[in-house]
């Protein structure tokens, strides 16, 4: 609250100032509600079956159809804490955990990982800190190198570690970090064809700063499409809202790639699907 | 930073982080310098010159930076020490891009921007910003001469601080980062006591459980969340009559 000198609301401004209206307290409020009831949620779960989700919608008959749609297609989810970084941390964990059954697309990714690094200093991003992300990142990355594509009941250590890395926020934001630097980097050196994706009067470079770079700052199709495209790696995303019909919808980025990476999109929120 | 070593968990990215910082900063240039304390990786001191052809030339000017334990996925905090005519001394500021939330504070930013953000920032006109003082030109430009015989309890002689080597260049990306970056106060170490008239038809019932021997800043954190409580509950109070009123016009 107030006297956490580390909390990021804490600059928004006076909060006995008079001018400042009524409306915007309680939006703290509720800002602070959400902080909190998000981080009692840890930063990736457990397993769980699809089946937890139709307790989550009881009484909710749109949903119950949807999630039955869903649950004959998966049999698996894993959710992950809603702080704005969902994506980045459900499509790094999901791909790292695809990545120990799959040595050649490790092989393959490790070339795109090592050479994405130059790519942000030639864009002028300072270098210091550049390489402490990158070599986080990495350090993770090798990790699952070392015992990719071993026999899959040996697999249970290293499962564990990733796990448990994903799970401590000094290794689990620095990947979400280096993820968001690579996807601002994809958006600007490709900038003539992302400016199109942004709507309003802001360049690529204003909207990486304010919506890609930052931390907690939620993805939307353009993150998804330019970090997709910058690692040459499919992800299905299975939307799941209150529209009409009653079948979630997918959609593969970038479009007709192979999907190694399964999300539930549900407003606001991304999480691990498993077939 | 031996020490450091060995009282920190280098394991941790954020420790690890602020030790790489303190090495690339380690050298000191003419424009600006930094160093954590001692016997606190977390808290810093630094020194920044005033920009040559503003109201700050000839300046040395020295305060603290404060990096919250989540560095650096959440922005430091910046304290000056050294009167200036353009910050209040001993209040903390913090940076965000102009116009937004601080919540746009990015991780790839270091202490080396915020230092260059701040020298960039003085000049810009206070405009009325929580934590910004609006000297006149004249006021300032004495300050600014003061401030070279300004010393630091812990640091000594605050003008011995900077060094000649020029600092390494700012890059093109550096400076168009420099130009959105806005300095800004925050409320938490207010040392007046907060007033407002409204809420504090409420203060008494909420603060009714504070024991005398609370501390200070307990008293001031609990103040603050009755006047939060106070003022939602005016509001919902306000709602709710206009709705019930309409209602009532309704039937």
């Amino acid at each position: 609250m107030a006297d956490d000198a580390s909390s990021s609301s804490g600059c928004t401004g006076n909060l006995v100032d008079n001018s400042i209206n009524q409306d915007e307290l309680i939006m703290k409020q509720q800002r602070e509600i959400e902080k909190e009831i998000s981080e009692s949620i840890p930063l990736v779960g457990e397993l769980e079956a699809i089946s937890s989700l139709e307790k989550e919608y009881n009484e909710d008959p749109v949903y119950l159809l949807k999630v039955k749609d869903l649950a004959s297609k998966y049999k698996y989810m894993r959710r992950t804490r809603p702080d704005g970084n969902c994506f980045f941390r459900a499509f790094s964990y999901a791909y790292l955990e695809y990545l120990l059954t799959d040595k050649a697309e490790y092989e393959k990714f490790f070339e795109i990982a090592k050479n994405s690094k130059e790519i942000l200093l030639a864009l002028g991003f300072s270098q210091f800190t550049v390489e402490d992300f990158y070599e986080t990142f990495m350090e993770v990355v090798q990790r699952v190198g070392e015992q990719a594509g071993g026999a899959a009941d040996g697999m249970e250590p290293i499962r564990a570690e990733l796990h448990d890395k994903f799970n401590k926020q000094g290794y689990s934001d620095y990947i979400v970090v280096y993820l968001r630097l690579v996807t601002s980097g994809q958006l600007q050196t490709q900038h003539d064809f992302y400016q199109n994706f942004i709507e309003g009067p802001r360049t690529v470079t204003e909207f990486c700063r304010q919506e890609v770079e930052p931390m907690y700052k939620e993805s939307d199709h353009i993150h998804i499409i330019a970090l997709s495209n910058a690692l040459n790696v499919g992800v299905r995303v299975e939307y799941m809202d209150r529209g009409e019909g009653s079948q979630v919808i997918a959609h593969v980025f970038p479009e007709g790639a192979k999907p190694l990476v399964q999300l539930l999109y549900r407003p606001g929120h991304y999480d691990i699907l498993y077939a | 930073m031996a020490d450091m070593g060995e009282k920190y968990n280098t394991k941790c990215p954020g420790v690890k982080r602020l030790m790489r910082e303190a090495m690339e900063l380690a050298e000191a240039t003419e424009e600006y310098c930094a160093r954590p304390l001692e016997d606190n990786l977390f808290e810093w001191h630094f020194t920044v010159k005033g920009p040559k052809g503003t109201d700050f030339e000839g300046g040395i000017y020295h305060g603290r930076i404060l990096l919250p334990k989540e560095y650096p996925m959440h922005p430091p905090h910046i304290i000056l020490l050294t009167p200036n005519g353009r910050f209040e001394v001993n209040k903390k500021i913090c940076l965000s891009i102009s116009g937004h939330h601080p919540e746009t504070w990015q991780p790839s930013w270091s202490i080396r921007t915020a230092l260059l953000a701040l020298i960039a920032f003085m000049p810009t006109p206070a405009e009325g910003t929580i934590g910004s003082l609006d000297y006149t030109p004249a006021e300032r430009k004495v300050l600014a001469k003061k401030s070279v015989t300004w010393s630091c309890p812990l640091c000594g002689d605050t003008a011995a601080l900077l060094s000649s080597t020029a600092a390494k260049p700012i890059t093109e990306e550096e400076q168009s980062v420099l130009n959105q970056i806005a300095f800004k106060g925050e409320e938490e170490q207010a040392a007046k006591p907060p007033e407002e008239p409204a809420a504090q038809e409420v203060q008494p019932q909420v603060l009714e459980s504070t024991e005398p021997s609370t501390g200070f800043l307990d008293q001031l954190t609990e103040v603050l969340v009755a006047l939060l409580v106070g003022a939602i509950g005016i509001f919902i109070y306000r709602r709710w009559n206009a709705h019930y009123s309409s209602a009532e016009t309704e039937l």
